[in-house]
């Protein structure tokens, strides 16, 4: 098989940031077209078994499938070259922004955009909050660990990361006195 | 200066490895990191939010670069972008190898039944808290009696109603927001 060049992973990936607008997900119909179809470094299944895992262990869910696929093309640095092509354009297009924002920043029709801006970021984190709550809180346990968390993270100033920890081992332990049998 | 280094690499290793489950589980992280350190305001934070929503690039990483960016500079957004991807690289790179003889996850169902609960939690507090900072507050917190901001109330109304029933879309609703925000503002 012939070697796909290091360059040609980090173009492809710089190709796809760009197109990379909202939730990770968004990333697996692209890596479909350029990856899957085009280019052929992986197949279909593969990608859909790269996303499945993606999602399940830490880390950014489209920086995590384009590790895999780049790993997948060319070993460790083709993972190298794929998580620096995803990350690029995220990276000058911040730095650029940034700069243009401190500039323009004092004005009032700035702030009173930014102001609003403020309420829709309640709002895109409430309908995420809604997201998650259809699909995974279902059951009394899952309900209860819910309340609980809930309650601990207003009334005391906990780590997100106790949090985590605490609720996988929970969670661990409940399925397996559960003996399998889903929640 | 090295020590502020150390400490990003430090909390975006760990926002890299706790935050399971796409771009805004990485918001309480931020959260929590803005209380303790106090390197931007909860303002300037969401600000940053809104601006990663509409950047092109995964929304965790964007986060990333921005919070990096504001708090260290270029070598600060460099440090904590490679820091929320250190781990996860590793760990990607061995499940890759590992995954044509365990196909899929089983062993992390049963480990997820708790953490998207949990994840849920962690976003609801965020959520609570900055419907609590914007609509309604109070000095000191949590005490009566509350004060009502009446336009931020409206904004947020009108903002709602049509997005409890549209899929979600983070870039028209920021338009709108912004627009709602320069128009109400002005009277």
């Amino acid at each position: 098989m012939k070697k796909v060049s290091l360059w040609e992973i980090f173009k492809i990936f710089f190709l796809i940031g760009i197109q990379l607008l909202g939730g990770g997900y968004v990333i697996v119909p692209l890596l479909k077209k350029y990856i899957v179809d085009e280019r052929q470094w992986m197949s279909e299944e593969e990608l859909i078994d790269y996303y499945a895992m993606s999602q399940c262990i830490p880390g950014i869910i489209a920086g995590n499938i384009s590790i895999c696929s780049g790993y997948k093309a060319r070993g460790i640095l083709g993972a190298f070259a794929a998580i620096t092509g995803i990350v690029a354009p995220s990276f000058f297009s911040i730095i650029l922004l940034a700069n243009i924002l401190i500039n323009v920043v004092h004005y009032p029709i700035v702030q009173n955009a930014f102001w609003g801006i403020r309420i829709s970021v309640i709002i895109l984190i409430l309908v995420t909050i809604k997201d998650i709550w259809a699909k995974s809180v279902n059951s009394k346990f899952t309900y209860t660990l819910f309340l609980l968390i809930l309650l601990a993270l207003l009334f005391f100033h906990i780590s997100p990361a106790i949090i985590v920890i605490l609720s996988a081992l929970v969670s661990l332990l409940y399925s397996n006195l559960a003996g399998g049998k889903n929640a | 200066m090295l020590k502020l280094y150390f400490l990003l690499f430090y909390e975006f290793t760990k926002i890299g490895l706790f935050a399971i489950g796409g771009g805004y589980a990485a918001l309480p992280f931020l959260y929590f990191i803005q209380a303790k350190y106090q390197w931007f305001t909860v303002d300037e934070l969401t600000n940053m939010i809104a601006v990663s929503n509409i950047t092109p690039g995964p929304i965790g990483i964007n986060m990333a670069t921005y919070t990096g960016y504001t708090t260290g500079g270029i070598i600060g957004s460099v440090i904590a972008t490679s820091a929320i991807v250190f781990l996860p690289f590793l760990i990607s790179i061995s499940m890759v190898k590992l995954i044509d003889k365990y196909k899929a996850c089983n062993v992390t169902e049963s480990v997820f039944l708790g953490l998207r609960p949990a994840s849920c939690a962690l976003l609801g507090s965020i959520g609570l808290k900055l419907l609590y900072d914007t609509i309604i507050y109070s000095k000191p917190e949590w005490s009566f009696p509350f004060q009502v901001d009446y336009k931020a109330l409206i904004l947020f109304i009108i903002l709602i109603i049509p997005f409890s029933f549209i899929k979600k879309n983070p870039l028209l609703i920021i338009i709108l927001g912004a627009l709602g925000g320069i128009i109400i503002q002005h009277f």
